[in-house]
């Protein structure tokens, strides 16, 4: 799968990170450029040939029966130069798209491994870009640019030494503005990158400007907000039209200027050399052979600034992708705990404190000033106040309770009180930084993550389908094969199975954006087989009927309380009817458990869950009473 | 969704029309493009030339042995480069600018043209779809008037200059040389077929990665809690394999291509040296001739070789301005009718005439459904999912049209108003609220672009949202983030509906806005419901019946008919759907407050 841990590669330098990335086609590597620099070489011959037949051969009627020889030395030469040229393009892309499938590979593996703390703070889009166009950014850094880069260095050499050889005076004057093409693209370089970098950055602007109008179209319509937002997209839109023509002037100041030099340079090697062939220094064979060679001593040179631009937009993406690969992940296997162990589902928390901590991802290592992020609540989960942070800063104080296996504890309090922080500590989604849970008498620091999440089921409020086929996403979180029956076993305990068959295509119909979309409470009940299926001992429900109708509602109460049979249960609720039939209710407040208890020890005191209560009974009494009024009766009737 | 939306095949043919299109785009720019067409004329040009002169040096200042005519003639080639230099300075800004011109005049209408297309349209095609069309594709397009163009011109002038300079020299020659010319366009097409196939393979293949690392992304904690880390691994490593080979493929086809074309190139070279090699002897050609006839035998051929890389990046910008355009041809389906007025404000009396509505052909979501709702009345629509509720409220916002029947606003028709007459009174608080990047006061702005910081914070106090927005640490300054995600969301429905106070509508449409809040946070949303609604005709699509029973109208929808309609009282007193639905949620609620249903285990529900 995964051939090697990128994270080796890792170092201080983007040149030497590369060269280790390069790991195990290192040779066939250097072999394609070795093939590029004897093609240079044999591109020299060309010319000693021009010089051989324009000195011995043109105008020599005693040689011109050479002339067929020569007509083939040149297809020759040009075979022998393409063989080379064609072996230098197959193991240089053989090399650069071997690295490339390390690198999606490993990426694609290292993301599904690295912990909420950084997912909690990088955006979805940000962190596709760099697993697609920067790789493909890198994949071109092998594939060209240094490629490219080792036909201008042997290009380069191959013909001065040769230029030398045949006159030193000539090679010399050659040369001479080389030092200053070079010093000027190496200026421009770093002038274009980083316009070229806040190009890119305006163009993710306007995406997400983009983006938000379109996922918004409903409420842009709604406030009849069209021109608005066309103004708000116009700014951004103009604003990258700006940085284009930016970049555009940088690019048509240097192209001239390096032009001008070059061509500088090609009349001072034309002028010296032609004076020297009308004194007879050298004769008029080694004149055109030396301007052959000179164009090819410049034209690299030329070429410098074009690639040097390439490759420093390839080694900001390498940084950008290394950047991806220096995050930690979360070790998902190790722990005291053998990973076979079964888990009875008694849980204590004993005075556990936790907050979330702010901190820098993605810290580009060589750049000089780490990009500024926003803190994202959790955009990467399908619902962000279920299984978000809450709050900017959510926190845990001082959390103590305990339960049995197979019972029920319900979870209780407003919006951002900690309720979703206690399940996430639970499967160590994040770590607890004071007190001690401990799963059946173990410390939860020393199972493996895999197991607890194994052994932990969960039901999202809105849960999170992949674009797969509806029995895929029933099978997904099993452990090994899962026959037909099962499945629809699952499904019919979930009570989804009817609704599957509906379907033309049943379950096989795909799910998603290429798919059928189904309802919340289809989802739902879909994520509810899912999670029969993985049988865990531990069930974390998060409110799971509030955004469904009524009927629904009770299809979905009692799915879930087959679910619930037997495993030892965590439900996130918001109504007291949801939460008084549990073994024991936390009310939560601002991360500190305010009253726990059962539902008859709450209600007599007082506190939050009564008041809580007493907000949901007095509704409860005012739809009894209106009922009542209307005669119609209360309990008996209606089976 | 259908197949239009997989990523499109490159057309199989040039399609001309499609081509003219794009570069009716450019001819606002007209200017430029004639300049920059001049200036890639004159660079070709002068590069012949450039040869041109090499030959003069060697045969009439080196070979007659004439320095002060050596020196002119470099004098002329300095001067041409700085000629040159301008030339290439001006057609780079030209281009640049006409490309990022272009692009931004693209975007712009695509952006106006996704703001009137119909809810029809947003419906039927991901957001991933059209995100493409308006980013990548129209930079493509940019490309194909900037360098599709440069390529063409430079392609076409280099040959032609060549093939005349070379007439010039020897004609004879010339003929012989550009022999090779249709064996190099036979063999570049020839690849490029074979080279297209691979990339088309590859490019199907980048956005399934595209869209599996998108979904390992925002599924990460489904990912997490179900341990599939390994086996979405595996799997992925399938699609990377496939797009390694393609990818493979098509770079072994490029490596092959071009040596083949250096070796016919180099049969253009040794006729050259053969024939010009005899012509020497005999006259008629020098040894200057012979040098500046391979320098432009190169020249020629350059553009050739690179035809395939040309046309291929032509027809993938083709391909791209078919797809953007498709987007610019879609018609609204709810179009302003001639003469359309603009209302000041409405009373808000809305009257539903037979109206029949289908999304598809066949599949009628409202049949024949009369309403007639009076001015500030209250209703309340209750039923399944799929019944018909969201379909009565598109249909008052006017986000769709009738099939058949009338729809009133007012007494009027409302197709005789404009849809900004009536969306700009319609006021709106979805299920899921969206906001928007920036701070809670421009969002709650959003409902009234002109509202002072003191009337959008009195909007905030009135829909009960000012409490929770001061506790915050900037108050009504903080950041929302990314479509509001740095809030929970039951404050993005607090702000959207201080939003929707601020915009002081005329018509209110609420959509199961009550869902998923914790109670507290949901009486502080019902208060600020109740405010948003006093005075003003609203439509509430409810689940939870505790929260519909003040409306003035319940109408239970099912299967695109009113089954039930009449006050809460009315409906109970009838004893039919709604009753049902009202009587099973209170037996549920009233046996749990006496302790009857003391255990939340198997069956217990199930039995009603």
């Amino acid at each position: 799968m995964v051939d090697i841990d990128l994270r080796a590669t890792l170092a201080k330098s983007r040149i030497v990170g590369l060269y280790h990335l390069m790991a195990g086609y290192k040779w066939l590597y250097l072999s394609a450029l070795v093939a590029g620099a004897i093609g240079a070489l044999v591109r020299t011959y060309y010319y000693r040939l021009v010089r051989h037949i324009v000195d011995n051969v043109l105008g020599q009627s005693e040689a011109s029966g050479q002339l067929p020889l020569m007509a083939g030395a040149f297809v020759g030469l040009a075979v022998l130069e393409g063989g080379l040229f064609y072996i230098r393009g197959t193991w240089s892309a053989k090399t650069a798209e071997g690295i490339t499938l390390r690198l999606r590979n490993y990426l694609y593996d290292h993301i599904q491994r690295l912990p909420f703390g950084f997912h909690d703070y990088v955006k979805t889009g940000e962190l596709i870009q760099r697993s697609t166009s920067d790789v493909d950014a890198v994949r071109r850094f092998f594939a060209d640019q240094a490629v490219g880069i080792g036909r201008i260095v042997s290009l380069f050499a191959v013909n001065l030494v040769m230029l030398i050889q045949m006159n030193p005076r000539l090679a010399l004057t050659s040369v001479a503005v080389i030092p200053v093409i070079v010093a000027l693209s190496y200026f421009f370089f770093g002038r274009v990158t980083k316009a070229y970098e806040e190009y890119q950055e305006q163009e993710a602007k306007l995406s997400s400007v983009l983006q938000e109008n379109l996922t918004g179209v409903r409420v842009v319509r709604a406030f009849a907000r069209q021109q608005y937002e066309t103004a708000k997209f116009d700014r951004e839109n103009f604003g990258k039209y700006r940085q284009g023509r930016r970049l555009a002037m940088m690019h048509a100041a240097y192209w001239p200027v390096s032009d001008i030099l070059s061509a500088g340079q090609t009349v001072l090697a034309m002028a010296v050399g032609a004076m020297m062939a009308i004194r007879g220094e050298i004769t008029v064979g080694t004149y055109l052979a030396a301007m052959g060679m000179v164009t090819w001593i410049i034209w690299p040179m030329r070429n410098l600034g074009r690639l040097v631009v390439q490759i420093s937009t390839g080694l900001v993406s390498y940084q950008r992708v290394a950047a991806v690969i220096r995050e930690e992940r979360e070790d998902i296997t190790t722990g005291d705990v053998s990973m076979e162990a079964a888990i009875q589902g008694q849980v204590t928390f004993d005075h556990v404190s936790f907050s979330y901590e702010p901190r820098a991802v993605l810290q580009d290592s060589e750049s000089k000033k780490p990009r500024k992020r926003v803190k994202k609540a959790d955009a990467a989960t399908s619902d962000p106040a279920a299984t978000a942070p809450q709050a900017p800063v959510g926190i845990l104080k001082d959390i103590t309770f305990g339960c049995e296996p197979g019972q029920v504890v319900a979870l209780l309090g407003s919006t951002g009180s900690g309720k979703t922080s206690i399940v996430n500590l639970l499967l160590r989604f994040y770590d607890y930084q004071e007190g001690s849970v401990r799963l059946d008498g173990i410390e939860l620091r020393s199972y493996p993550r895999a197991l607890l999440r194994r052994n932990i089921g969960i039901v999202e409020q809105e849960p999170f389908l992949f674009s797969r086929s509806i029995r895929e996403n029933i099978a997904y979180g099993a452990k090994g094969a899962v026959s037909q029956d099962e499945i629809v076993a699952a499904a019919k305990a979930a009570a989804i199975h009817d609704i599957v068959l509906t379907f033309p295509e049943g379950y096989d119909t795909v799910v998603g954006e290429k798919g059928v979309t189904l309802s919340g409470g289809q989802r739902q009940r879909v994520a509810i087989a899912r999670a029969l299926l993985k049988d865990p001992r531990i069930l974390v429900l998060d409110d799971a009927t509030s955004s469904v109708d009524t009927e629904t509602e009770e299809q979905i109460q009692t799915a879930l309380a087959r679910l619930m049979v037997g495993r030892t249960s965590f439900v996130i609720a918001h109504r007291i009817q949801t939460v008084m039939d549990a073994d024991l209710i936390l009310v939560l407040d601002k991360g500190r458990i305010v009253q726990s208890g059962s539902h008859t020890d709450l209600i007599e005191q007082d506190g939050l869950y009564r008041e809580i209560y007493d907000i949901q009974s007095r509704i409860d009494d005012e739809v009894q009473q209106e009922v009542a009024r209307e005669g119609a009766p209360c309990v008996e009737g209606g089976q | 969704m259908s197949d239009m939306f997989e990523e499109e095949e490159f057309t199989t043919k040039f399609n001309g029309r499609v081509v003219m299109r794009v570069m009716q785009l450019a001819r606002p720019h007209w200017r430029w493009v004639v300049g920059f067409l001049v200036l890639i004329a004159g660079t070709s040009i002068l590069d012949s030339y450039f040869t041109y002169l090499g030959k003069e040096i060697i045969d009439d200042a080196i070979v007659k042995g004439n320095p002060s005519l050596l020196v002119r003639l470099l004098a002329r080639y300095g001067g041409m480069t700085v000629l040159q230099a301008a030339l290439v300075f001006g057609f780079i800004v030209l281009s640049s600018f006409l490309g990022e011109r272009v692009q931004y005049d693209m975007r712009r209408k695509l952006f106006g043209h996704l703001q009137e297309l119909s809810f029809s349209y947003y419906d039927k095609t991901p957001v991933g779809w059209i995100m493409a069309r308006v980013t990548s594709d129209s930079e493509r397009i940019a490309e194909l008037v900037t360098w599709g163009l440069v390529d063409v011109t430079w392609a076409v002038l280099n040959i032609t200059t060549s093939i005349v300079f070379m007439l010039t020299i020897n004609w004879q020659l010339s003929l012989l040389v550009v022999g090779v010319v249709p064996i190099m366009m036979a063999l570049a097409f020839w690849f490029r077929q074979n080279i297209l196939v691979q990339y088309r393979e590859v490019r199907k293949l980048n956005s399934m990665i595209t869209g599996a690392y998108n979904e390992n992304i925002s599924g990460v904690r489904v990912i997490k809690a179900l341990v599939r880390e390994q086996r979405n691994a595996q799997e992925f490593g399938e699609k990377s394999g496939a797009m390694y080979r393609a990818a493979y493929r098509a770079a072994w086809l490029s490596a092959l291509f071009l040596p083949i074309v250096q070796v016919v190139g180099a049969l253009g070279t040794g006729a050259v040296v053969w024939y010009g090699g005899l012509r020497v002897e005999v006259g008629g050609m020098t040894v200057g001739g012979i040098q500046a006839f391979l320098s432009y035998l190169a020249f020629m051929l350059w553009p050739i070789q690179d035809l395939a890389r040309v046309y291929a990046e032509m027809q993938r910008s083709v391909a791209s301005a078919e797809r953007v355009f498709s987007l610019i041809d879609a018609e609204p389906d709810v179009v302003d009718r001639e003469g359309a007025v603009e209302i000041g404000g409405m009373e808000g009396e809305v009257a539903f005439e037979a109206v029949t509505f289908r999304y598809k052909e066949g599949e009628s979501v409202l049949k024949d459904f009369s309403l007639h709702v009076r001015p500030g009345e209250h209703i309340a629509l209750v039923g399944p999912t799929g019944g018909g509720k969201s379909t009565i409220v598109n249909l008052v916002c006017r986000f769709y049209e009738p099939t058949d029947g009338v729809i009133r606003i007012d007494g009027a028709d409302y197709t005789t108003l404009t849809q900004h007459a009536i969306q700009s009174r319609i006021g709106m608080v979805l299920q899921t609220p969206h906001l928007f990047s920036g701070t809670i006061r421009e969002n709650i702005r959003y409902g009234r672009l002109d509202a002072t910081d003191t009337e959008v914070e009195a909007a905030a106090v009135l829909a009960h949202a000012h409490g929770f927005i001061t506790s915050m640490e900037r108050g009504y300054d903080e950041e929302v983030g990314e479509g509001g995600n740095l809030l929970s969301v039951g404050q993005k429905q607090l702000i959207s509906i201080a939003r929707a106070m601020l915009a002081a509508p005329d018509i209110l449409i609420l959509d199961e806005a009550t869902s998923s809040v914790d109670t507290v946070t949901e009486s502080l949303i019902q208060r600020g419901m109740a405010a948003v609604m006093a005075g003003r005709t609203s439509f509430v699509i409810a689940h939870r019946l505790s929260t519909i029973r003040s409306a003035d109208r319940i109408l239970v929808i099912e299967g695109g008919r009113i089954v039930e309609m009449g006050t809460h009282e009315e409906l109970i007193r009838a004893r039919g759907h709604y009753y049902d639905l009202y009587t099973r949620q209170f037996r549920r609620e009233r046996e749990r407050v006496y302790g009857m249903d003391d255990r939340l285990a198997p069956g217990a529900s199930a039995a009603s």
